[in-house]
């Protein structure tokens, strides 16, 4: 098989692009683990000269606290991908259960806004969300969200693994209906104030670096350069965790067999359809976990959080990472390197003052040119084992 | 007779590596030439360079005494050459008529003519003998009637050179006969054939000349009178081979492993009782679609079944493979590439795949990376396997006989009690297939019970202790005591269809 | 006829089965429903997408996926409305030039599918932001104003048929005869159903794989010029998020995510089928909120209809050993 898939075809048919030779060395690289990661430090270098900003200890604090969430949306998406399968109701996750969190913890409600919403008067109040004063609210909170989340990739698990439908469809309709009725849930209007308790878990710092002058009396907050936070965190316990379960547990083989070759994992005794299941409900519990740090992060609930172009920031970082679309080949540390670069991207285009649009653009044309490098990776493992 | 096409010196490698080292062969035309080897002799590469497939690396092609240098399949089919693949290029959602003018429908007024197309359908089926409209879609027949439609498409296109490779694999006897009528007739009508196959007694019968390659070289050629059948052998594996068949090392105990009473499922199989037990090979006899492979689905909890029990040591057997392989079942499908490895993956990781939770270690079921590597390495030698690194080598890289080796090796890690093999020589050259046996004695040598599923009766009378043989989902009959008559069972496995 | 040939023959028709079934529904629970007048608004309004389905099962018959089509339904319309104004075109060379536009992007696709060898769902995700940020780009993120020309040509009609209804008819027609009765329709299946086949059989797959790009691409960019010519301008957010619309359409009408399974016809019934239960829920006067809540129930249904129907194909594979009279 892999002879006559590297068979050329002069008459101008489809066939696989050629690269020219590639150098062992260079090769090497490419398939190294840290490539994307090389990769994102010679761009960011480059960049220096031209853009001063983007060393500026505050710029270094925005990027670094724009990657947490969506680093932890990119783990679970990680998971589903190497399953072979796709995800795209993550985002409709975010804003339900962002919503939820609004519900549940908002200190305070405005008729004004919310008086129309169903929820109002069964969740939420004049007097506050239905968890406001309970001990250990955040908590409860937080732990209902994980629920939520949890019951949407426990649905779309069971619907791919056992009614057999195709994980795109299945996935798309939850990012149709649940991302609906989110926006049901709250007339799509932002819920606010949040508790501090919880905004913390999204901004709170550990570790700041203050570079002001010495003698101030009073540190000015804006001076204060967070580094060490709450989502940095949660984020890197996620990703470890996940890093080592996709890759060092049973339940980790299990997932690369069955996207590898679903009928021989089921021969062979993997539980094929709760590892699809799990790799669902864990994609689903990480957009709720993301949720929590967006939401937090914008001291609001909000039904619309995770609509749009964050379907192509989730997918586009792990792509870009180097997991593969088909099932059978992914790593986590692929995706943090892939979360890395998109950040780092999109930052470095903020800076360079260009319009949304051209960022999107953008984008769009670096994931393109990843999935080039992805093809050029296929063909030298094929090269190299053949 | 003339020479239709001759092989000049012809050379192939891949990567350095040579497949086909320079391989000078006439092939007469009007007459049917044996091509046999082992796996790995280079067979698919040859036959890949006269299909236009591969270009060589060195060498040359003269077609009808001109030089001829074929740029892809279709340059080949355009020259008069049509190849039939192991895997049939067929398009299971059209009809018969469309597939066979997929690469050009005559048209009226810019349309496909569709009476057009199935008049000459229809005339070439019915030279072919084969009964079906040619508005059939091609998912509604058979693996025997899709042959047929493949070479109704070579006759077509007018081909002169029709190559089949292992074209009987998934053909029921009777569709075999059919096919070497059919070839027959081919050549009664002054076309060339080559016959590519691994069942020699078919290639002795049916060819009129015979090439062997080994190791990429033409070892041996000549008319086929030369080559009685362990000639053939002799020539393929470059050493004198003492049977086809280890001796068997055990005899059968008396303790039942696995115990079938009564299953049955409607419409699959029906009230099916058998028992295996230590130290015993029970052949499994039947034809494409008896039931064989789904009765060994139904035994591994792949597929439910309605009635009866089925026991392992006492045991009942419950839930799905899991389960069962955790009670001690082995399972090794009749399809390596869909259903027995992870192609891509390494070598060792398909070994440990079915064994994997025992290297997880509390709390977390990590994978103990050590204590797997060792017994992988340790898997690779018992089974003999000719892989240099497994832990980096994927699985697509081995050869059909090391890729089974694989699968069993997968199995043997989990040292279970009883061992379904279905048909796990398919494929697989005379050596391996050799080893296979050998393994299978050593597991019931070791006091497993296995169950060896084949529709190849020489096979089974080699190797089992018993065979009993199963018709339209039905055990019809069981065969103690050797030597048996093969002549009992192929009827018992056609008694309906004979009626 | 027992109840296994007529579950099957259920399983087969799913989708016809619950048009049927959605008609009833909101005939008998909205009064107003079942007339002519509303039932002919509801094929004009499903022509939008039903158009762009029909130009998408031709992708998904080859088991691609086009993500962009949304994006073309914006930026092919504004593209023929800047010729217009810049160059006087007429209403009529507009349209040509909204289809070549849409022709051009669909080869912009398929030049990093086929020739890049780049997954499809990849290529036309990065399209689908690419074409808009073009099209925001050139308008800065403004609304474009059509010729009133525009307008006029959107509400004519031809022998009474609203203009869209015609469009969408001819589309199908022709979508119809090129899938069933040329050669370029069946190689389609045929790559679709086998693409390793298919390339051995001489079919130019490189080729037949573009031009289902641009063709799907030039469907939607007709789909997205008929529909602004009902309202005569182009909002910066047109036609964002409908490629879920229109694949849910092709899917709900039997085209299959994975090749070789689809109709044109198909596709035309699926389209409507999602316009008639977003008019029935307006009819019933629920929640638009939850307009989108009802269809993904009616598009899951559908998929699991399907779902079901091919474990029931395997599973009847299976009974056929003692169903047959013969071993083979």
């Amino acid at each position: 098989m892999s002879v006559t898939s590297l068979q050329k075809d002069r008459r101008g048919r489809a066939r696989p692009p050629r690269f020219g030779s590639i150098p062992r060395k260079a090769g090497d690289l490419i398939l190294s683990d840290f490539f994307v990661l090389y990769l994102s430090l010679a761009y960011f270098l480059v960049l220096v000269p031209f853009l001063p900003t983007l060393t500026n200890p505050a710029n270094l604090s925005n990027l670094l606290s724009n990657m947490w969430p969506l680093l932890v949306v990119a783990v679970g998406q990680t998971f589903v991908l190497t399953v072979g399968g796709i995800d795209l109701s993550q985002g409709a996750v975010i804003g339900l259960t962002s919503a939820i969190a609004g519900a549940l913890l908002a200190t305070a409600g405005s008729a004004n806004v919310l008086s129309n919403a169903p929820i109002w008067g069964v969740l939420i109040g004049e007097e506050g969300g239905a968890l406001n004063g309970v001990p250990g609210a955040v908590w409860l909170g937080i732990a209902a969200m994980l629920l939520a989340g949890a019951l949407v990739g426990l649905l779309n698990g069971v619907s791919v693994a056992y009614l057999n439908m195709p994980p795109f469809m299945v996935t798309l309709v939850g990012l149709i209906a649940i991302g609906a009725f989110a926006i049901w849930l709250t007339q799509s209007e932002n819920i606010r104030p949040l508790p501090e308790a919880f905004i913390k878990l999204g901004k709170g710092d550990i570790v700041s670096l203050y570079l002001g002058p010495q003698d101030e009396p009073r540190i000015p907050r804006r001076q204060v350069y967070s580094f060490v936070t709450w989502p940095m965190l949660l984020a890197i316990s996620i990703a470890v965790a996940a890093h080592l379960l996709l890759s060092r547990t049973v339940f980790g083989r299990y997932v690369n067999a069955v996207g590898a070759n679903r009928k021989t994992a089921e021969i062979s005794g993997v539980p094929v359809r709760r590892v699809i299941v799990t790799v669902f409900v864990i994609s689903a519990l990480c957009a709720a976990a993301g949720s929590i740090l967006y939401s937090a992060r914008l001291e609001a609930g909000r039904p619309t959080l995770g609509e749009g172009a964050f379907l192509l920031d989730v997918i586009g970082a792990v792509v870009i990472g180097g997991t593969s679309l088909f099932g059978g080949r992914g790593k986590i540390i692929w995706t943090v390197f892939g979360v890395f670069f998109f950040v780092l991207l999109s930052n470095t285009l903020n800076l360079m003052n260009l319009s949304a649009f051209v960022i999107d653009m953008v984008k769009g044309a670096v994931i393109l040119a990843a999935a080039i490098l992805n093809v050029l990776r296929t063909r030298l493992i094929q090269e190299r084992t053949a | 007779m003339s020479t239709l096409l001759r092989l000049d010196n012809l050379s192939r490698d891949f990567f350095g590596i040579p497949a086909v080292r320079s391989v000078t062969l006439e092939v007469p035309q009007g007459a049917v030439l044996g091509l046999v080897g082992e796996n790995g002799a280079g067979k698919s590469t040859l036959m890949n360079m006269i299909g236009g497939v591969l270009p060589p690396s060195s060498g040359r092609l003269f077609w009808r005494g001109a030089p001829y240098a074929p740029r892809d399949a279709v340059d080949a089919a355009e020259a008069g050459i049509a190849f039939i693949h192991q895997e049939l290029n067929l398009f299971h959602n059209l009809t018969i008529a469309e597939n066979l003018f997929i690469d050009g429908f005559p048209k009226r007024f810019g349309l496909i003519d569709r009476r057009a197309i199935a008049a000459r359908a229809g005339e070439l089926l019915a030279d072919l003998e084969l009964d079906a409209t040619p508005n059939t879609l091609i998912e509604e027949l058979s693996p025997g009637e899709r042959q047929l439609v493949e070479i109704a498409k070579a006759l077509h296109r007018e081909a002169e050179l029709i190559i089949f490779d292992e074209p009987t694999t998934s053909l029921t006897p009777r569709e075999t006969k059919r096919l070497f009528d059919v070839i027959a007739r081919l050549k009664t009508s002054g076309k060339t054939v080559v016959f590519i196959s691994h069942v020699l007694g078919d290639v002795a019968e049916h060819c009129d000349h015979l090439a062997v390659l080994r190791d990429g070289q033409l070892v041996a050629k000549g008319p086929i009178a030369d080559f009685p059948v362990p000639e053939m052998i002799r020539a393929m594996i470059g050493r004198e081979l003492s049977g086809l068949f280890p001796d068997r090392t055990s005899i059968p105990q008396a303790e039942i492993v696995f115990a079938a009473e009564g299953l049955g499922q409607s419409g699959v199989v029906e009230n099916v009782s058998f028992e295996v037990r230590a130290g015993e090979i029970l052949g499994l006899f039947g034809l494409m679609g008896s039931g064989r492979s789904e009765l060994a689905r139904i035994l591994f909890g792949l597929d439910p079944h309605e009635t009866g029990t089925a026991t392992l040591a006492g045991a009942r057997l419950t839930g799905g493979p899991g389960r069962r392989i955790a009670q001690g079942m082995a399972f090794v499908t009749e399809n390596r590439r869909e259903e027995g490895l992870m192609m891509e993956a390494p070598v060792a990781e398909n070994l440990a795949l079915v064994t994997i939770d025992r290297f997880g270690r509390l709390p977390a079921a990590t994978v103990d990376r050590a204590a797997m590597r060792e017994a992988t390495e340790k898997m690779r030698d018992k089974v003999q396997l000719k892989a240099a690194d497994i832990a980096s080598q994927p699985a697509k890289s081995l050869s059909g006989g090391n890729q089974q080796k694989v699968v069993i090796g997968k199995w043997l890690m989990a040292g279970p009690r009883f061992f379904i093999l279905d048909e796990p020589t398919r494929g697989v050259d005379v050596g391996a297939k050799y080893e296979i046996y050998a393994l299978a004695d050593r597991l019931a040598a070791e006091g497993g019970a296995v169950l060896f599923i084949s529709s190849e009766i020489e096979e089974l009378m080699g190797v089992c202790d018993r065979i009993m043989v199963m018709n339209r989902g039905e055990i019809v009959g069981k065969f103690a005591e050797r030597p048996f008559s093969d002549e009992a069972i192929l009827a018992a496995a056609f008694r309906e269809v004979a009626a | 006829m027992n109840t296994q040939t007529l579950a099957r023959l259920a399983l087969r028709h799913a989708t016809w089965l619950i048009f049927a079934a959605v008609v009833l529904l909101f005939g008998i629970g909205a009064d107003g429903f079942l007339t002519a007048e509303s039932l002919g608004n509801i094929i004009k309004q499903a022509s939008f997408i039903g158009i762009a389905a029909v130009g998408i099962t031709f992708v998904l018959l080859t088991r691609g996926i086009d993500l962009s089509v949304g994006s073309v339904m914006y930026l092919a319309p504004l593209l023929a409305g800047l010729a217009m104004r810049e160059f006087g075109l007429g209403v009529g060379l507009g349209f040509v030039v909204a289809a070549l536009a849409g022709i051009a992007m669909g080869a912009a696709n398929a030049f990093f599918i086929v020739r890049l060898g780049i997954a499809p769902f990849i290529v036309t995700l990065a399209s689908l932001f690419f074409f808009r940020g073009a099209g925001t780009w050139m308008t800065s993120s403004r609304q474009f104003d059509f010729p009133p020309e525009m307008l006029e040509f959107g509400l004519s009609s031809v022998l009474g048929v609203p203009l869209p209804v015609v469009v969408f008819a001819l589309t199908v027609i022709a979508a119809h005869i090129t899938l069933a009765r040329t050669s370029f329709g069946r190689q389609i299946y045929a790559l679709g159903a086998d693409p390793e086949a298919a390339r051995k059989a001489g079919i130019r797959k490189g080729w037949v794989e573009a031009a289902v790009y641009m063709i799907s691409s030039g469907a939607a960019a007709i789909a997205g010029f008929v529909l602004i010519a009902q309202i005569g301008r182009l909002d910066v957010a047109f036609g964002e998020g409908r490629e879920f619309d229109v694949i849910a359409a092709a899917v709900l009408g039997g085209a299959s995510l994975f090749g070789g399974v689809g109709t044109a016809i198909g596709a035309a019934v699926g389209a409507t089928l999602i316009q008639t239960v977003k008019t029935g829920l307006i009819f019933l006067g629920i929640n638009l909120y939850l307009q989108p809540i009802a269809l993904g129930l009616v598009i899951f249904v559908a998929v699991l209809i399907d779902g079901l129907r091919s474990l029931r194909v395997q599973r009847m594979q299976r009974r056929a050993i003692r169903a047959h009279t013969g071993a083979d």
